[in-house]
């Protein structure tokens, strides 16, 4: 009757309904499908946001703020199969201690499971950062500038986990010599504040200015929380044409002024720590006329139109003056920048479908790889035997002319 | 408590330190998993080498009544001299047959310790004449002196012997015969057993006849002297051992953190040691462990809980919120969290 | 020179305590004997020393005097800081691990104002450092009555770590609020970055540095004065003596406590302004000063005004000679070892806890 055949309708509308319904969500996202999504990337990066190294972490945690907008703008990055990753980068604190970034770096590698360490600020903390990273096998560059970061002291041989794209007190030292040699400068006085920097800088000089026949009349290190110098009486005696200074601001501002006041017209070059707009700001007059070896970077704008660097790092500056609230770039940043493109590098050489540590393995390979990396300090080749990649050509030499870094080519050095 | 109790205490904390012990290394990360991040071996290993340091401190500062605002120092000498004897031990003319040996590190601990110990006996002899706030500033003075040692390469930097400002890399872990005593999940042994053997050296003394001398001289160095208490000798003896204990915790630390550096052991890292202690309470000897843990347990969960809601002032303001939290916790437990009856009053500048 | 043979119970007040017999007597005064004989063999050698090092580096007497004249300029600001601590001693017994903050508060909030004023002019310099001085002495105010006036009944150490946290959180907000970047004040005489020099007798000096003895001159003056004159600061002194006593005698004890801990405020802001243009202020600058006024605070006895000034100025000139001699990084090792040694020597009449 009636209700028979109705009944009977009904039951097949169902099923036919069901059959629909199956074969389309079998079917549609076979037709609707992007590509292949794969896991998700983790970088661990650590800065010393607080602490004594807080002027140079607080720009670097900038910039990851600044390359994860990028990469979530992005989708992430693409490996070589096409695959599309989704990259989140862990920002982290060390409060300036090697306790703390060691911790961090444990935590963040076991516990997190990232695949790519980037940290830490201060050479000290990166050392205590190293033994771990090389324990649990996971590709770490640092944004410190020691060179037993990367190289083993005994061996001579480079860290196997271990990067940095930080360039060494021992090119900027070149390169102030090289400076000094073509303003026919061979008489200097050497002044380095009393930190691991600048310590450094004094043992890079000593060993880099001999070779360009340069000679240190008087060397001697400063306080950094000093107010008056004694030194400064000891370089008027010492009869040397040029004064070097291996400092970061504000030490570095404040001991110019006291050179610059109380020595006399005398040249004075600074080592690359000063190349930070916090010099021009906390020295003023005294800042004026001084040089240095600084990275790309702090002239972007007035690189040469055909120097692949300007153009990675003048959309860098836009970028960062957006993030960090309109601060003016510096160096760190860009070592932040750079450290952080290896990672994605790396990453980006690895295959979908990889098991942890595979993929760290794959991204350490990928790191040590890379060639022709266009950075913010120039452009930069690893190897097995360089794990910094830097060449120190990519360094110029700077002058602060009305209150602003200008770039000194080799023509314009008297 | 009598001795009983703290020997059944001593056992039950033991057997729990054992338990936890035994699950990560069955299976590494339970615990991690189980407190969400909060609590990790690298952080119970942490606690264990400061509870060595805190135990000596307390003894100082809760029971003998001495400040000691240098303690990270001999931390430090200990620390660098496993450091300095492992990894230079070539510069030193060590033959390599010994630097390699397995014993050899731990000879260097005890040898270490023992240094460390007959220094700091040498120099509280002359500087325990010293009241209250005097002490506190010679043995800040102290500390200081030693880390800018530490931290100048001895003052002979060609020889190179603590790396200046970066320290030393590459410390060796310990070794018992051909075993390695790592990972961390095996070191976590090593360390608490050392935390747990100095708590029971530590309540040992406190319930001796040394201990209620102590006490004595605590409450008033005269009285001590007039009933017979060796006053100098006695504070110089607890000076001694809290210095050479410190030292034990400075070697494994080094072979833990395999990278020394001098920063670790300054004046502010001094002043942490007697946070800890004033938060664990410095009048016991159970002080030192709660101390220790309280402390690092509040910066991880700032670190990586509250901070976390907050994205954008994140990093800034843990400073901020760990004095605060420091400041709530002395205002609500004055005494500290473990506060003895037996001992009024704690700490050097007691009014 | 004192008498050597001075046994151990001369030296103690008027209390009937039986003082000891037999060995324990004896030994301690043959000790005192010996360590006196280190104690001077150790300062003659450290004197020998530095005259050997200041020979070879070839220093007359102005080189000398030069060095001393430095070492008065940073031991003046010590000296303002150490002031602080002795005042906060005196009146709570707490030792304020809090004053590197209002060090550190004095120029922040002294830059940040003077730029809302415009950035120009000794007038604007001066409103706006007045200003900071003030906030600073209402920040040190709200302080102690929020944290330690609640605490007042805790042990001495209980309330120097409630000082501790305060330190921490004061820098962590600093940093929050100023960021990590060194800043900038004008020197006072020219009121721009660059200061003027001045050359008297073959001593060359900032002329800011004449503005640090001259504030920390008339501060002190001033607080002698507030002291010894005026009816609250005699009850402040009062309060120092016994506070029970001057608890009976009517005055209130905690708010002379709070006005302990303004008066701190004040002295370290003013302190941290005068020295400001020499330096470039940072978030973190409090550590470094607040850890020498408070070894200066200390050395000078901790109980006395000008315990605390001498003090102070004894580390600056001890500092500013052995940093013209050696080292940079071992003049602090230099001026730690003389401060000990001149510790040591001090007189064995010191109560035990070293107050009154």
């Amino acid at each position: 009757m009636n209700s028979k055949v109705c009944a009977r309708t009904r039951w097949a509308a169902l099923w036919a309904g069901v059959a629909l319904v199956l074969a389309g969500t079998l079917v549609f996202p076979l037709l609707a499908a992007p590509a292949r999504v794969g896991t998700p990337y983790r970088i661990g990066f650590i800065a010393s946001v607080t602490g004594p190294g807080s002027s140079l972490g607080t720009p670097e945690r900038d910039v990851a703020r600044l390359v994860q907008d990028r990469l979530n703008r992005e989708g992430g990055i693409a490996g070589p199969d096409g695959v599309r990753h989704e990259v989140q980068i862990l920002i982290n604190d060390d409060q300036s201690r090697a306790d703390v970034a060691a911790s961090l770096a444990r935590r963040l590698i076991e516990q997190d499971q990232v695949h790519v360490l980037v940290g830490t600020t201060l050479s000290g903390p990166s050392l205590a950062i190293v033994p771990i990273a090389t324990e649990l096998r996971t590709p770490n560059i640092s944004m410190a500038s020691a060179r037993a970061i990367i190289e083993d002291p005994a061996t001579k041989r480079m860290r196997t986990w271990i990067f940095k794209p930080v360039p060494e007190n021992l090119h900027s030292a070149a390169k102030q010599a090289e400076y000094l040699k073509a303003v026919r400068i061979d008489r200097v006085c050497h002044l380095y504040e009393n930190t691991a920097y600048g310590q450094d800088t004094f043992a890079s000089a000593k060993q880099e200015f001999p070779k360009a026949g340069i000679r240190i009349l008087y060397g001697d290190s400063f306080d950094r929380f000093a107010t008056e110098f004694p030194q400064v009486t000891r370089v008027r005696a010492s009869g040397c044409q040029a004064v070097v200074i291996g400092s970061i601001p504000p030490a570095a501002a404040v001991i110019t002024v006291a050179v610059a006041g109380r020595v006399g017209p005398r040249k004075i070059v600074h080592g690359h720590g000063a190349c930070s707009p916090d010099l021009i700001r906390t020295a003023g007059q005294a800042a004026e006329g001084t040089v240095m070896p600084c990275g790309k970077i702090l002239v972007a704008d007035q690189l040469p139109a055909n120097d692949p660097v300007r153009r990675v790092n003048l959309e860098l500056i836009a970028e960062y003056a957006r993030v960090s609230g309109g601060q003016p770039i510096s160096t760190f940043a860009g070592h932040a920048y750079d450290a952080l493109q290896w990672a994605l590098l790396g990453l980006r050489a690895v295959p979908d479908g990889q098991p942890l540590a595979r993929i760290r393995e794959l991204a350490r390979d990928g790191i040590e790889r890379i060639r022709n990396y266009v950075g913010t300090h120039g452009v930069m080749n690893l190897s097995p035997e360089d794990h910094l990649g830097f060449d120190p050509k990519d360094f110029v030499i700077v002058t602060v002319q009305g209150g602003r870094f200008v770039l000194l080519p080799p023509d314009r050095w008297k | 408590m009598t001795a009983r109790a703290w020997a059944r205490t001593w056992f039950l904390a033991a057997a729990a330190v054992a338990g936890v012990g035994v699950v990560e290394l069955a299976w590494p990360g339970t615990v991690a998993r189980l407190t969400r991040s909060l609590v990790s071996t690298d952080l119970l290993i942490r606690a264990g080498l400061f509870t060595v340091v805190l135990v000596g401190l307390n003894l100082l500062m809760g029971y003998a009544g001495q400040a000691s605002l240098g303690q990270a120092a001999f931390y430090g000498l200990g620390a660098f001299a496993s450091a300095i004897f492992t990894v230079r031990a070539q510069a030193l003319g060590i033959p390599a047959s010994v630097a390699g040996a397995w014993w050899w590190p731990w000879l260097v601990m005890l040898l270490a310790a023992v240094a460390v110990g007959a220094f700091a006996l040498a120099v509280g002899w002359v500087i325990l004449r010293l009241r209250g706030h005097y002490l506190a500033m010679a043995t800040l003075g102290l500390g200081i002196i030693v880390y800018i040692v530490l931290r100048e390469n001895l003052g002979m930097p060609h020889l190179n012997l603590t790396g200046g400002f970066d320290g030393i890399v590459g410390v060796p872990r310990l070794r018992v015969g051909g075993a390695e005593l790592w990972p961390v999940q095996v070191y976590y042994f090593v360390v608490w057993a050392a935390a747990l053997a100095s708590m029971a050296l530590g309540l040992n003394v406190v319930h001796s006849p040394a201990g209620r001398a102590l006490r004595a001289l605590h409450g008033s160095e005269l009285a001590a002297e007039s009933v017979g208490v060796d006053v100098g000798r006695l504070k110089a003896q607890i000076f001694a051992l809290s210095a050479a204990l410190a030292s034990v915790a400075g070697s494994l630390y080094a072979h833990f953190q395999a990278a020394v550096v001098p920063d670790t052991f300054g004046f502010v890292p001094s002043l942490e040691l007697v946070v800890m202690s004033a938060v664990g309470g410095m009048s016991s000897i159970w002080g030192a462990p709660l101390g220790a843990l309280a402390v690092l347990l509040l910066e991880q969960l700032l670190r990586t809980h509250v901070l976390g809601l907050v994205p954008a002032v994140s990093g800034e303001l843990e400073p901020v919120v760990f004095g605060l939290m420091l400041v709530v916790i002395m205002m609500f437990w004055p005494a500290g969290l473990v506060s003895s009856r037996r001992v009024q009053g704690a700490g050097w500048a007691s009014r | 020179m004192r008498s050597v043979a001075e046994p151990a119970t001369t030296e103690l007040p008027a209390r009937t305590v039986p003082g000891p017999r037999g060995p324990a007597a004896r030994a301690p005064a043959a000790r005192r004997l010996s360590s006196r004989g280190v104690l001077g063999t150790a300062s003659a050698v450290l004197l020998l020393v530095f005259w050997a090092l200041g020979r070879r580096l070839g220093y007359g007497l102005s080189e000398y005097l030069q060095l001393l004249v430095d070492g008065t300029v940073t031991g003046s600001v010590y000296a303002l800081v150490a002031v602080g601590f002795v005042v906060v001693y005196r009146v709570t017994g707490v030792i304020n691990f809090a004053q590197g903050a209002f060090v550190m508060l004095g120029p922040m909030l002294a830059i940040t104002f003077f730029r809302t004023l415009g950035g120009s002019g000794g007038l604007a310099l001066a409103a706006a450092a007045a200003a900071a001085v003030l906030a600073t002495a209402l920040v040190a105010t709200a302080v102690h009555r929020l944290t330690l006036h609640p605490a007042r009944a805790a042990s001495a150490l209980t309330r120097i770590i409630i000082t501790v946290g305060v330190y921490i959180a004061l820098q962590g907000l600093a940093l929050r609020v100023w960021g990590p970047r060194p800043y900038v004040m004008p020197a006072f005489s020219t009121l721009h970055m660059a200061d003027r020099f001045l050359e008297v007798g073959g001593v060359t000096l900032q002329a800011q540095s004449l503005w640090v003895w001259g504030v920390g001159l008339l501060t002190v003056g001033g607080l002698v004065v507030f002291f010894e004159h005026t009816l609250v600061g005699k009850a402040m002194r009062a309060c120092a003596v016994n506070r029970t006593a001057a608890r009976l005698m009517g005055i209130q004890v905690d708010r002379m406590a709070t006005l302990a801990f303004a008066l701190a405020g004040v002295l370290g802001a003013v302190g941290g302004i005068v020295l400001a243009p020499s330096t470039r202020p940072t978030y973190d600058m409090g550590l470094d000063l607040g850890l020498k006024g408070f070894v200066a605070a200390i050395a000078g006895g901790l109980v006395s005004l000008p315990g605390a000034v001498a003090g102070g100025l004894v580390l600056g000139v001890l500092e500013s000679l052995w940093a013209g001699v050696t080292v940079a990084g071992f003049k602090d090792l230099f001026a730690f070892v003389m401060l000990i040694l001149l510790l040591l020597s001090r007189p064995q009449g010191w109560l035990e806890g070293g107050h009154e």
